[in-house]
């Protein structure tokens, strides 16, 4: 029974995708019911998921399923995160639905299943488990991308995205084959009871297995080598489904990286080196992506990339041992409140088509939305990490990490490449403070985003003051 | 024995690999990837045979069940690609660049 607990709240978002796709055949059923409907089984399930948490019982290293889920606290919060990114995300497809007409109950639909391949893939412990739950994710998220088929450019993105994601799938696969054929089992605890009796270099099969499935990971997670997609397909998604993709996605492939990359000390040990290049160069990849951006969505992903960046600091800082970590989740969790609130703000900012859209649209947005201004400088400077946010206290705990584990050149290049960011962040905040506004357009209509923007708004000051689990 | 399959599979692999990287047909690129998947799924079943268990095999469908989704999916956007542009060479779309 207690293996069922653990994925009640998985159970509560798939259900309700499945129950909110047979009511889509239903004719009456209006477009802004819907999307109340998923926003109220979004809370449900992030209810559930709390509950789950603070029952306490479970111990921090229980595995559900013979072996093939986990759950820690860890993952415990991921699924937190996760369904909050989703609850967040309906409320700007709810408000960007208002002015962009292509919407069907089956996008929340969508976005359901899409949660609850995260929340698996949070909680996998097995390979092939990981791959079907990475792949529900995929799946759905594609179908998100290109839900405008109308536009050109959508279906350019999903094109882009469904092709490069294919084919991290397929390196993913082949690294699991590999993995399996090494070490006799695909399950993470079995890997690493053969890794803790057996040299890890001394199997060529599991050294290539192992570096397949970690290409994979950071294709997903658009690291350095392979960052050069997520720019295009960021922009060419709507507006919630990019919101959804930067925070949700990034969440569930971090917390499965996590997982697997603290499978044992050996292994971990061989990437490591590589993964602090692979840090450094995504780092200031990212960030000259960034500085070069006009368009605000585009430079969110770029941004976007940086911040897998220091969340590569924090997995190349991880320990082995008595792992929890506590540091990749409390800067997922900053990073999430932050961008999502961005994306809530352009969502009734954006209008029809998102014409708002480049950094000169929002100049003397203060002085027409001083309150809207003010979330969005909040968020930005979150982002950028200045005290007293959320943001600041991610990357705090990320460097002294860094710190620790005998990372310092990794902890100053980190620091560098944060004061670098604040160039394109604080862009925008001039922009909106310090310019008299050239045209503006009034957007109208009733909707859910303003609260989610309000919400998140505070959100990245509580969570900044929640002391990180260590 | 194992080394042979083991061999056919990352040759099988590569060719995908080659496939993904050097064609500029839509159609062409998902077939490779398709290539590749099953060259994992080969190795699946020979390690389930080399391991003697029956893990493998159970893997190999799954992969199999992901990979027609995934195709379904790669189809309709062919269509959707064919429909607005009539061509399928990767090099005509070319809107999000950079």
């Amino acid at each position: 029974m207690l293996d069922f607990i653990i994925i009640l709240p998985l159970l509560v978002v798939g259900a309700g995708a499945i129950a909110l796709m047979l009511l889509a055949s239903m004719e009456n059923l209006s477009e802004g019911s819907t999307a109340l409907v998923s926003i109220g089984i979004f809370a449900f399930a992030f209810a559930v998921q709390l509950m789950v948490s603070v029952s306490g019982n479970v111990a921090p290293y229980e595995t559900a399923f013979s072996g093939m889920l986990t759950a820690s606290t860890f993952t415990k919060v991921a699924g937190l995160i996760i369904l909050a990114c989703g609850l967040f995300s309906c409320m700007i497809a709810q408000t960007y639905f208002t002015q962009n007409k292509f919407s069907s109950p089956e996008f929340y639909s969508l976005m359901m299943f899409a949660a609850s391949g995260m929340l698996l893939l949070t909680m996998a412990a097995e390979l092939i488990t990981l791959f079907i739950s990475l792949e529900i994710m995929s799946l759905a998220i594609y179908v998100l991308v290109g839900y405008d088929r109308s536009r050109i450019k959508r279906s350019e993105a999903v094109l882009k995205y469904l092709m490069l994601g294919a084919f991290a799938g397929a390196f993913f696969t082949m690294g699991a084959a590999l993995i399996y054929g090494g070490a006799g089992s695909t399950r993470f605890a079995l890997i690493s009871k053969y890794l803790a009796t057996n040299s890890f270099l001394e199997s060529p099969v599991l050294v290539a297995g192992t570096l397949l499935v970690i290409v994979a990971f950071l294709f997903k997670v658009a690291a350095f080598p392979f960052h050069a997609w997520v720019v295009d397909v960021y922009d060419g998604a709507p507006l919630p489904v990019t919101g959804f993709m930067a925070t949700g996605v990034k969440t569930a492939i971090f917390a499965v990286f996590a997982n697997f990359i603290v499978l044992d000390n050996g292994m971990k040990g061989v990437w490591v080196d590589y993964l602090f290049y692979v840090a450094v160069f995504t780092m200031f990849a990212g960030n000259l992506i960034a500085i070069g951006q006009n368009n605000l969505k585009r430079m969110l992903a770029a941004s976007g990339i940086v911040h897998s960046g220091y969340l590569i600091i924090a997995l190349v800082a991880v320990g082995t041992e008595n792992f929890t970590g506590g540091v990749i989740i409390f800067y997922l969790a900053a990073y999430a409140a932050a961008t999502l609130g961005v994306f809530t703000a352009l969502a009734y900012l954006g209008g029809t088509d998102e014409r708002r859209d480049s950094f000169d649209d929002f100049k003397g947005l203060a002085k027409v939305r001083p309150y809207t201004a003010a979330a969005i400088t909040i968020f930005m400077l979150s982002m950028a990490g200045i005290p007293p946010t959320a943001g600041f206290m991610g990357k705090f705990y990320i460097i002294t990490d860094a710190i620790r584990a005998d990372q310092m050149l990794l902890a100053v290049l980190g620091i560098v490449s944060s004061i670098l960011s604040m160039w394109y962040y604080l862009r925008l905040v001039i922009m909106m403070y310090f310019k008299e506004p050239e045209e503006s357009f009034e957007v109208s209509g009733v909707s859910l985003a303003p609260v989610g923007t309000m919400i998140l708004a505070v959100s990245v000051f509580a969570i900044g003051f929640y002391p990180v689990f260590l | 024995m194992i080394a042979n399959y083991l061999s056919l599979s990352v040759i099988l692999f590569c060719f995908g690999l080659l496939g993904v990287i050097s064609r500029r047909n839509v159609f062409t690129v998902f077939m490779s990837i398709e290539l590749m998947l099953n060259a994992a799924n080969l190795a699946f079943v020979a390690l389930s045979r080399l391991h003697e268990n029956m893990d493998g095999h159970v893997l190999a469908l799954m992969v199999m069940a992901v990979a027609a989704a995934e195709a379904a999916l790669a189809l309709a956007v062919v269509i959707l690609l064919h429909k607005h542009k009539g061509n399928l060479d990767t090099n005509v779309f070319s809107l999000l660049r950079g």
